[in-house]
């Protein structure tokens, strides 16, 4: 009998929503998050849009007099964590070496690196100040979210592009099959940061006035906690979903370019599907990778159509919440509360659904997730 | 130095064999080798004059050089004054960050040593699972000086701001197809990096993957370390009284893993195995680690299990040993935990007095040098020591090399966050 992987709970802090009921419900309903800039955001940039966490508050989850220490990636983490915890009903304090885990992210600690810095080169190296250069580091947010929830195991951060989340996610069912932990929180952050932001717009990736192709910046986290099989129904965990299957393939390119490989894309797909032991069968949904990248996002589609040749029909997340490495953790939650709440769903109930993430640096990752009866 | 992109496999067996199912790891019988190594450091910049300096005791710390150091409180780095990078094109360096050349330069070391012809490999076969570190830091900050000045500031020195740059840049430069992926969990991003590599090699995602990390000097690092007041103005002394705190350094080190079949396949020197690894959280502190020493058991603990080894077999002990007064007195009370009565009798020794602390790539340095001690039965020193602490009271090998015949050996990595991680190394059996 294989150790299987189950997801018994979810978290969401998303530009839809403060949770991922809520998130979902509204992804269905087809909103988009996706705005204006403000002036004060957009400064220079030829961007003109975004997706943001607009009045997102840390409480009741984190006290105020504790939020101030957390950037604000990390309070978005600590938030998502929390409710995939809870949702799952999952006691840490039984056993909390059991538990850890692995979070992606593009952008965890822009805020503190672009304040230290700023201050390093503006002033002094010896006024920089020494509260920020902690929360540099990426896996800021992983840790917070160990310390708050007091998770004693496994405890990885992962930065891979675009698919940033669908590494953790990876990392993390390798703990669970590897016996290293028993449940993993496989998450997702990253936190919208003006500088970067210029970066970005700088070197051509920001979809806006005089760039047609590019993508939008979201901002938020993401949370699904895996548990092996076994330990999860022996505790009467209710499973939303079962990981059934994942595949990761690199195509050779600049560390910036993009490599729109309709041939990856189709491998990468045909891999996750048959590491889930199925071939085109039964996936009833699709969480597209598609960002506004017009090659990749034409890539996709060619490949979807050579595997499925009427691919099933798309939820896009990223035309919701904007693109970001956390995006992959959303695609996984939308995909997990579909799943759950197949009802809603009258013409063709989803018993699988195919989640895609690929970035920059020839990146491609695929994972299929599954109902459970 | 480059083979050429090798003929596609017919698709339909590669898919067969691309994707295993990743949820059975635990019934796998795969075994991890080492089979070839690369090293850029301040004490040398390929693998030979590396360890030669290294089992000599020579200290890489030396006044800093790379940026202007005049504004900081400290003044010493264990830079690298010299990368072998000649075999990339003036086109090639423009493109790529420091940290891009240190690690290629490792890699293509690593490469030849264990005598793979990646032009007979499936490329889809074999992966790049990095720790990432500053990246392209060091151009990104000229870059931000002058957008904060006002100038005019070219968006290509921007282009490997992310650490999993030369994750890509690895992949690209040696026409990888496999998984990629980088680590970042600071100071033990390297160490967490090997770990991942040695799961994803047992769980079938590929043969062989290049391991490691490339970590360089860049201001946010060093003023951060300094803003903490954690770095010694003179070269660090670790598991020393009158320690003071550390010294940054930066360095590559790469590592080839193999499962050990198609290592034995093509007939490939087997340097060391890879038995297991630990990685826990002690949740306590995002700076401080546990006084008590009982995470950083823990995790030793962990990484013997995943190892299926007993404290008993361990022979040495390569240290986190950074110089710092609660690291070094945290880990030795770590390392009592984790190994018990024995403890005190196992050399342990800190290579990071003479490399200074290379921060995201220190866990895939000191894996190299630990699976050359196996190999060669050569601990290397801690050097600087002088005075004995009674809050560190191990056998640190003090200032001279030793030679002791080591089969299992751990290197440990703590990192900012709690997070901490012990690797198991130790000399192949040869058995299938």
């Amino acid at each position: 009998m294989l150790p299987r992987v189950l997801i018994t709970g979810t978290g969401a802090v998303c530009p839809l929503g403060r949770s991922p009921q809520e998130f979902y419900r509204r992804l269905r309903a087809g909103e988009t998050a996706i705005r204006p800039m403000t002036d004060a955001e957009r400064g220079t940039l030829q961007a003109t849009h975004v997706a943001r966490c607009d009045g997102f508050s840390p409480q009741p989850e984190i006290p105020a007099m504790k939020a101030r220490r957390f950037d604000r990636g990390s309070q978005f983490a600590i938030v998502a964590c929390a409710q995939a915890l809870a949702e799952a009903r999952y006691d840490v304090a039984a056993d909390p070496e059991a538990i850890g885990i692995a979070m992606g992210t593009g952008s965890a600690g822009a805020g503190a690196v672009t304040e230290f810095l700023r201050v390093l080169l503006q002033e002094s190296p010896e006024a920089a100040p020494p509260f920020h250069f902690p929360n540099t580091v990426a896996n800021a947010p992983a840790s917070q979210v160990s310390i708050e929830l007091k998770l004693h195991g496994p405890n990885v951060t992962i930065t891979q592009k675009d698919p940033s989340a669908l590494n953790a996610l990876l990392f993390a069912s390798l703990s669970i099959g590897s016996g290293r932990a028993r449940a993993m929180i496989a998450g997702a952050v990253d936190e919208w940061n003006a500088i970067y932001a210029m970066g970005f717009d700088r070197v051509g990736a920001l979809r806006g006035e005089r760039r047609a192709s590019g993508i939008v910046q979201g901002e938020g986290a993401f949370a699904l906690l895996l548990e092996e099989e076994g330990s999860a129904l022996a505790r009467g965990a209710r499973p939303l979903a079962r990981l059934a299957g994942i595949a990761v393939v690199g195509v050779p390119t600049d560390p910036y370019r993009f490599a729109p490989d309709a041939g990856a894309i189709e491998r990468v797909v045909r891999g996750a599907l048959a590491d889930a032991g199925t071939e085109t069968g039964g996936v009833t949904l699709w969480f597209p990778s598609r960002d506004g990248v017009v090659e990749m996002d034409r890539a996709e589609r060619a490949a979807m159509e050579a595997v499925f040749g009427a691919p099933p029909p798309a939820l896009s997340v990223k035309d919701a919440i904007g693109e970001m490495a956390a995006a992959g953790g959303g695609q996984l939650v939308a995909a997990c509360r579909a799943l759950a709440a197949a009802e809603e769903w009258p013409a063709s109930a989803p018993r699988r659904a195919l989640v895609n993430s690929f970035g920059a640096g020839g990146n491609f990752l695929a994972a299929v997730i599954e109902s459970v009866p | 130095m480059i083979a050429p992109r090798p003929p596609r496999p017919p698709a339909g067996d590669a898919r067969a064999r691309e994707c295993v199912r990743i949820l059975n790891v635990k019934t796998s019988q795969r075994r991890v080798v080492v089979t070839g190594l690369g090293a850029v450091t301040s004490i040398g910049t390929n693998l030979s004059d590396f360890w030669k300096n290294l089992i000599a005791g020579m200290c890489g710390i030396r006044p800093l050089s790379l940026f202007d150091a005049s504004g900081y409180r400290t003044r010493t780095a264990a830079e690298v004054t010299d990368i072998p990078d000649g075999f990339l094109t003036a086109a090639e360096k423009r493109r790529m960050s420091r940290a891009d050349r240190m690690g290629l330069a490792a890699a293509s070391e690593a490469i030849r040593g264990s005598g793979l012809d990646l032009s007979r490999e499936d490329p889809r076969r074999v992966g790049v699972i990095l720790g990432g570190g500053t990246s392209g830091l060091l151009d990104s900050e000229e870059f931000y000086g002058r957008y904060l000045r006002g100038q005019n500031a070219r968006p290509s020195r921007i282009l490997n701001h992310l650490p999993d740059a030369i994750t890509d840049r690895l992949a690209q430069r040696f026409q990888l197809e496999g998984i990629k992926s980088t680590i970042t969990t600071a100071c033990s991003s390297s160490a967490n990096a090997l770990g991942f590599a040695f799961d994803a090699i047992r769980a079938g995602f590929a043969e062989v993957v290049l391991t490691g990390g490339s970590d360089v000097l860049a201001r946010l690092t060093y003023g951060g370390f300094n803003s903490l007041r954690s770095v010694d103005p003179d070269p660090c002394r670790p598991f020393d009284r009158e320690r003071r705190g550390l010294s940054i350094g930066e360095a590559a080190g790469i590592l080839v893993f193999e499962e050990a079949e198609h290592a034995r396949r093509r007939g490939a020197p087997v340097l060391a195995e890879f038995r297991g690894y630990g990685v826990t959280s002690d949740a306590f502190h995002m700076t401080a680690p546990d006084p008590s020493g009982a995470a950083g058991g823990r995790t030793i603990r962990a990484a013997l299990g995943s190892a299926r080894l007993n404290a008993s077999d361990v022979d040495y002990v390569n240290a986190h040993g950074t110089a710092t007064s609660q690291n070094d007195s945290a880990e030795t009370a770590a390392v009592k935990s984790g190994l018990g009565e024995r403890a005190r009798e196992i050399p342990v020794s800190s290579i990071k007095s003479m490399i200074g602390h290379c921060l995201c790539a220190s866990g895939a340095i000191e894996a190299v040098a630990t699976v050359l001690t196996i190999r060669d039965g050569i601990v290397p020193p801690t050097i600087h020591y002088e005075n004995p602490d009674p809050a560190c009271d191990l056998d640190v090998v003090p200032n001279v090399a030793r030679e002791v015949a080591v089969d299992v050996a751990i290197s440990n990595s703590f990192a900012f966050g709690g997070n901490s991680s012990v690797i198991v190394l130790a000399r192949f059996d040869g058995a299938p």
